[in-house]
Order: C-alpha cells, then structure tokens, then sequence
C-alpha cells in the first residue's frame, strides 16, 4: 500500500538522514522524495512510500525522532469506478 | 528547554566546559577508554570531580554505563575516542536502546577540517548509530556544549528512555569557549492518560471474565512496581511477566502466574492464550514472549498501557490504547470488581501444575536448583546480572526477584558479554548491593576482560560461572530442530576458567559435584571482595518448556522428541 507523508523538520545536520533511514528501516520502501527550506528555521520533506504496514505506524515512529516537527499523513484518494466521487481512505 | 543560566566564566577549553556540564546534570562516574581523539576530555577529567572507571575494552563501558543506567535510572555515561573506540561502543548502545535504558555516549572525533577525509581513526560514529541512538549530536561549537549535554540528558532520561550519543571532534574539544554552565531546571511533567481510553478500558475490564495482565519492563523503568502492585491486588487480576518485567510482582502473590514467552512457565503461556481480556503494561509484544503472533492470545481484547506511541498496534493491534506515565495511567483505570473465581482458580491451578521441579534425574550439578538455592542465600535478596544462553533462561526461571530492577539482563539485544561489565556497572551504581554475575563458559570469554576492571578498583563482584563446555542454547536448537547437526558449539577445549581468574588476582574455586553446590555458594558470596565460582555442568542439559520458533505459546516442548536417556524430560 501507497502512503505520502509530509514532514517538518528540523535543518540540523543529520536530521533528514535520520528520518530517511528510519523510513526504510521499518520496511517502508521509499518510491519519492522531496526536500525543501521552510519558512522558519526548519525544512519540510514530502516522501512516498510503500509497505504493508500501516501509514500511521510511521507517522508515530516519525514523530518519535528528536529533529522531528510536525508529521501529516496525506490521506490517499481514491477513485472508485463504480461510483462517481472521491473516497478519502 | 527551560534553563538557568550563571555568569559568563573565563575562558575554558570545550573540555573544561564539557566536564562542568556533566557535572551541572549530576554525573558523579562515568566508564571509558583514552585515546587519540578524546584527549582533551581526558586530561580534563584529571582534578574534576569525577570518577572515572577505565574498563580494558570500550563495549565493557558502555555496557558497564547501560547497568548504571538501568539500576540508577539515571543515564550511565560511558566515553571512547574516535575510530575503533567508538565502534566499539556500538553493541553497548545499541543493548541500551533495545532495553529502553538512558545512556550518554560521548566519543571523540578527529578535528572538523579533517572529518570526510578518512583522516587517521576517523569513523562516522553519528552516521553508524543512528538506527540505535534515540537522538545524537555532532557539536560543532564549543559554546553549544551545555545546551546539548543538558538536551541529551534529557533526552535519554525522559518518556522512553534511551541512549544519546555525542560525537566531539577534537578542535571542539580543545578549541576555547566562553560560554556559561547552564543547570538544568526540572523537566515538564509527563504525559497524562486520555480520561474516555480509561473509562474504556475500566468498561472492558468490568465485563471481562478471563482478564490477565502483562507486566512489562517499563514498569520498573517507570518506577511504577509498587502503583502496579497496587492495582494488582485493588482488581484481583492475574498477572504475568515479560523477561523485564520479572520481579514486577511478588513471585508468591497468588495472583502472578510466572513468566510468559519461549522459555516462560507453563501456567503464564495457558493462561495468555485462553485470556479474554490482555492488558499490557509497559511491554512491546517481543517476538520472544508472544511466540507466533497471529495465534498470541487469540481470543484477548487488547489494552496497550505504554509511554511510546509508537509501540501501539506495531505488532498487535490495540483494542484500546493509553498512551502516557504508567502510574496516572493505572491509577485512572477502575473496573467493577466482579467475581472471577473460575478464572482465578483456573491461574492458580496452573500455577500448582507447572510449578518447577527440581528432583530431576542426573548425577551432575542441576544448574537450575542451584540457581535457586544461590537467590535464596541472601534473605535481603542480591542484583544478578547475567550474559545470554541457557543460563540467562535458567536465572529467569528460577531466581526469585522482588524488584525489576535486581534483575540485569540483556533482554533486546540479547548481548553475550553483558553479565560481567553489567555488575561491575551495578555495583559501581550501589555499592551496598550484593551483586552476583552469572555466566556461562561462552559468554564469560567475549568480556573477560573485565576481571582487571574488578581488580584494579576493588569492585566487589560475584561471579557464578555455569560452565557445560559449549555454547549452550545454540547445542539445544542444533539438538532439537537441525537433528543433532552440532556446528561449532563443542568449547571443550575451554581455558581452566578458575586459573585465568586468579591469574587476574581474583580469587576462585572449581566444583562438580552436587553434594559441593551449599558449601561453595556460601563460600562465594561470604568472600571478602571479588570471587568467581566455576562450577561444571552437564553439557547436554537443556532449557525447558521450550517454544518453538513459529509456534503458539501453549504449544510447549517439554523435552527432545528425538532424545531418550537420563535428562529426558528435564
């Protein structure tokens, strides 16, 4: 299963290793990834990925991690094609 | 973090200023090893009001430094220089972050300029422990020291303990700085339970009628043994034990029903399976105690008590989870006392059932009636430290502790060459403990080292080395499931264990014979200072019940299928 999580985070040296290296660690295969400057002081960081556990089991092992701010997981849209819409899962 | 600040000093090298900040967080010992990179702190260290134990390999400090830890709650520090220091130091990290225990590693590093150049004992210490550390720092200006010693003191103590690394090169070290010692002021209080996941989980246990608990190792990490003890006997729940969690309850309580898991006793396994109701507390459903996790209590609706979110649904799904400090969490949680006589009687009959046996057959040394006898020679009851194999199980079966925290072992990691640098870590930490290491003849050899450590400060340690000239637990599984294959196990070319004792000025006798067992645990724990008892086993005595790999824990092996003959059945 596909999850994307945003995440802020803070710029110091090793923090977006940190977080990257858990991501993988825990069995989170990582498809994407992104990494900016935020407004503040920190950096946000934007990552797809895939595994059979659940998205928010790394949202709570993300926000363990000491230079770790804020964590969103983005909930997946889903398209039915039987039915016309959209299911937020 | 709030902090008081004092008046800028003089000038002070990054090493002054770094020994004043352990100091400011009430370090008063500290385990290590000199060298290249780390010479600043050490010429620092001379005069300082620390006292420094120098163990003769960097994983014996930082495993001393995990025991320190755990018994005092307080980080143990522990400290190496850059290179083969510190990776030397990464087994003893990484025992502490699998066991939850607050640690502060402080490495050298070669000087900033020369860090990515593969200069001489350069390692990227930082980058090797981040899968191990709960948080780390490389200190790139000598004023930011206070701030992260204070940071990483709390860090490490505070929610979920943990080990802290900080990496420091070496122009921080001796670079000058004229920053102020900054105390730290009391830390903000811990998480507070949610009132409607305690009014749940008091409505779930009010209509269970097999309720148990798990008592885990963050109970005694929390300090929370006696509030537990409390609700224990206020719900009249039976109670069973992870491997950390042992001494949680009274071993004679009536409601404890042992300890659960691969090596567990038999009443703690039937009773989680047939449990309708599991409230764990402070424990993280290791595969060690749950056996095969899909069939783990499979008819249990699941309570999670734990400070760390993210141990909730990891591996079993929490019906209800409480996030927070155990003991407000406890204290919140007040199920109608309804009569489950059935149940209980049904615990207590088990416990009747599977109570140990020591009438085993043999001529040899039993070494579980002797661990046994040894925990009952002091009434005041002793800290046991013990390394990893068959006698690590045995001294969890069969040694009696009132309080988690006697009871030092390497529980995650499974670290052999924990037990002799633990004790002298624990004793280091109380010095008006009786503290006893059991070992094994494999285990002894991958720290043995330590002996000098024990000699060179008078460290009063017993050491009980169980020796069955092999490397024991891994003999059992090559007897039971790869059909007596034996691959590298045989250690019976072992050095003569009570001469290399004494060749490190430790006193030590030899035994085989049960008849001896009384007169020489008598004689090693009344010895003035250091002793080490070496007393020989059979070598083809096994570990029981056993739960074999992928099995559900009521599914218990109690001897060989394959094996007839005198310890059938052990």
């Amino acid at each position: 299963m596909k999850h994307t999580l945003r995440i802020q985070l803070s710029s110091v040296e090793g923090a977006v290793i940190r977080a990257l290296g858990l991501i993988e660690r825990r069995g989170f295969s990582l498809n994407k990834c992104s990494v900016g400057e935020s407004d503040g002081t920190g950096r946000d960081m934007e990552v797809s990925v895939t595994s059979s556990r659940p998205g928010d089991l790394l949202k709570r092992q993300l926000e363990r991690l000491h230079d770790v701010y804020h964590v969103e997981l983005v909930p997946i849209a889903i398209v039915n094609p039987n039915k016309p819409g959209v299911r937020r899962i | 973090m709030n902090v008081s600040t004092h008046r800028a000093p003089e000038p002070r090298s990054g090493s002054q200023i770094l020994i004043k900040a352990l100091e400011c967080n009430g370090v008063k010992q500290i385990f290590g090893y000199p060298g290249g990179t780390i010479m600043p702190v050490y010429d620092a260290l001379v005069g300082s009001g620390l006292k420094h134990y120098l163990c003769r390999h960097e994983q014996g400090a930082a495993l001393a430094a995990d025991a320190y830890g755990r018994v005092t709650r307080k980080a143990g520090v522990c400290m190496a220089t850059s290179g083969p220091g510190a990776t030397n130091l990464v087994t003893g990290i990484a025992n502490a972050f699998m066991d939850s225990v607050p640690m502060v590693i402080i490495t050298g590093q070669v000087p900033s300029a020369l860090q990515g150049t593969d200069a001489f004992q350069e390692v990227d210490i930082f980058g090797i422990t981040l899968p191990i550390v709960k948080h780390s720092y490389i200190v790139r200006e000598v004023d930011d020291i206070p701030r992260i010693v204070n940071e990483a003191f709390e860090l490490a103590e505070s929610g979920r303990p943990g080990p802290v690394l900080i990496d420091l090169p070496k122009d921080i070290s001796a670079g000058m700085g004229e920053v102020a010692d900054v105390t730290p002021t009391q830390r903000p209080a811990g998480r507070m339970p949610d009132p409607g996941a305690l009014q749940a989980a008091s409505e779930v246990l009010s209509n269970a009628r097999r309720p148990l608990i798990i008592a885990g190792g963050g109970i005694g990490i929390s300090d929370t043994v006696e509030a537990f003890r409390e609700f224990a006997a206020r719900t009249n729940i039976p109670v069973t034990s992870t491997l950390k969690g042992l001494g949680v309850m009274l071993p004679d309580d009536p409601r404890y029903v042992g300890m659960l898991g691969m090596h567990g006793n038999g009443a703690a396994n039937h009773a989680v399976q047939n449990c309708d109701v599991l409230m764990v507390v402070g424990a993280r459903f290791d595969d060690r105690a749950t056996g095969h996790l899909a069939q783990f209590a499979p008819s249990a609706q699941i309570i999670h008590l734990d400070i760390d979110p993210a141990e909730i649904s990891k591996l079993r799904k929490a019906d209800i989870a409480i996030v927070s400090e155990l003991a407000p969490a406890l204290a919140g949680i007040k199920p109608e006392l309804k009569a489950k006589a059935t149940w209980c009687a049904q615990c207590a009959n088990w416990k009747k059932e599977f109570a140990w046996r020591y009438d085993a057959p043999g001529e040899g040394i039993y070494a579980p009636k002797l661990l046994r006898d040894l925990s009952r020679a002091r009434p005041q009851g002793m800290t046991i430290t013990c390394d990893v194999g068959q006698h690590q199980m045995w001294v969890a079966q069969h040694c009696r502790f009132d309080n988690p925290l006697d009871h030092l072992s390497s529980g995650g990691l499974g670290t052999m060459g924990y037990g002799l640098p633990a004790a002298i870590g624990a004793k280091v930490a109380k010095p008006e403990a009786t503290v006893v290491c059991v070992s094994g003849d494999g285990s002894i050899m991958m720290n043995v080292q330590e002996l000098a450590t024990l000699k060179r400060y008078g460290i009063d340690v017993k050491i009980l080395l169980l020796d069955n000239s092999a490397l024991g637990l891994v003999r059992q599984w090559q007897e039971i499931f790869f059909e007596g294959n034996y691959s590298e196990v045989h250690l019976d070319d072992n050095p003569d264990f009570a001469g290399v004792a004494r060749a490190f000025g430790i006193q030590a006798r030899s035994i085989k014979e049960p008849e001896e067992v009384s007169d020489a645990i008598d004689w090693l724990l009344d010895s003035e200072g250091a002793a080490m008892l070496h007393v020989s086993i059979d070598s083809m005595e096994n570990v029981w019940p056993l739960v074999p790999p992928g099995q559900p824990n009521h599914k218990m092996m109690k001897s060989n299928p394959h094996k007839s003959g005198p310890n059938k059945g052990r």
